[in-house]
């Protein structure tokens, strides 16, 4: 039963996703112990809901990807603790969702799949992550650009994607994350979206996302492989990818199906540290 | 020749870019907002109001912006098909 949470609808209403964001807020609101927070008067008058956001974990619902209800959650500096886009959801369990703004009986399935998703939550059972017992010891090299100082690791076994994402090859299995370029570029991050475990990427592939209230980055995999393991502590604390992106900020581990091929098309240190030198002075002007 | 590269291949020579469904698209711009790029372009005035102005700006692999697209008017090339393609521009560039 999803009890004690502060509930965040974009409750758009010019889009069939948006009055869906809201009619589940109401219908969780049902249940006393969560309290709602209206995006309109939030946005006019935040005290009161500073003070629900600040006392509840926060559960915020976007109807479509534009996530308004994210970006507003984003500027008061809220942390997230759970987020539904109702467009994927729909997505996900083949529903199609009407051009109007009525709930109809597409409308009121997924409403109800979604809110049996919710209360259910804990009892899922949850896929377990096969963190590898591989020590990672990671020598940088360094570079400064006004305040920022940038760090590239130098180890012979990391490898790197022009797409500013970096794997630590050990045996069959590489562990990777996203460079201190995407971490300073993004500034605070927010929200981390992990890979599903067990997920078969492509290189190039998607394994999850981080935000800010800056930009959206989407994980862009170095190599192709089987996700065995992600960095859960991300999942509650995304900020340590800000801290190290390299060490406590990992992502993912994957284990490789075709390195060899993978490779080619992968770079390593005396290159990307150029790439990364010039990106950082292209975007610093 | 291009001005800049991409896994040593020449930008202009990959096919990234976002395709915009004008079916779809409902000219709320957040894109144009959100990529940092300057990938789209804003024709304020004219009856097709967002084209992509700077395709080779578009960073190979991201699809970002389709992700925040709310009305789902973005798509981009296959992810596996355009890492053959610069495999396969990178051999022949090798055997010249």
């Amino acid at each position: 039963m999803l009890e004690n949470f502060a509930i965040l609808p974009c409750n758009g209403l010019d889009k069939c996703a948006g009055v869906i964001s809201g009619e589940i807020a109401k219908k969780l609101c049902e249940n006393d112990k969560n309290e709602i927070i209206c995006p309109v008067f939030y946005r006019v008058a935040d005290a009161k809901y500073n003070k629900i956001a600040g006392e509840h974990p926060l559960l915020v619902i976007d109807g479509c990807p534009t996530r308004c209800a994210s970006k507003l959650a984003a500027e008061k500096n809220l942390k997230i603790s759970q987020r539904i886009l109702i467009t994927e959801e729909a997505k996900y369990h083949h529903i199609e969702l009407n051009s109007g703004l009525r709930i109809l009986e597409n409308e009121k399935s997924l409403i109800e799949i979604i809110l049996n998703g919710l209360n259910k939550a804990e009892a899922k059972p949850t896929k377990v992550s096969k963190e590898t017992k591989a020590s990672y010891n990671f020598e940088y090299e360094t570079f400064q650009n006004g305040k920022f100082i940038f760090r590239v690791p130098k180890n012979p076994e990391v490898f790197f994607n022009e797409n500013d994402c970096w794997a630590y090859v050990v045996g069959n299995r590489a562990r990777i994350g996203v460079t201190d370029f995407v971490q300073q570029n993004l500034s605070d991050i927010l929200y981390f979206t992990p890979p599903e475990i067990g997920a078969e990427i492509d290189q190039f592939g998607e394994v999850g996302d981080i935000e800010s209230s800056k930009a959206l980055v989407e994980l862009i995999s170095p190599v192709s492989g089987k996700v065995v393991s992600i960095n859960e502590t991300l999942v509650q604390k995304p900020e340590m990818i800000n801290e190290n992106p390299y060490e406590l900020g990992w992502i993912a581990e994957i284990e490789l199906t075709d390195f060899e091929s993978d490779k080619e098309l992968l770079i390593g240190f005396d290159k990307y540290f150029e790439i990364m030198k010039k990106k950082v002075e292209a975007s610093n002007g | 020749m291009s001005e800049t590269t991409f896994m040593g291949v020449e930008r202009d020579k990959i096919d990234w870019k976002p395709t915009i469904d004008y079916s779809k698209c409902d000219y709320c711009m957040e894109c144009t907002k959100f990529c940092p790029h300057r990938v789209f372009e804003v024709h304020e005035n004219e009856e097709i109001k967002l084209i992509v102005k700077n395709p080779n700006n578009c960073v190979v692999f991201c699809r970002a912006c389709s992700k925040i697209c709310g009305p789902d008017a973005l798509s981009f090339p296959d992810k596996n098909a355009t890492t053959l393609s610069i495999k396969e521009i990178r051999k022949e560039e090798n055997n010249a």
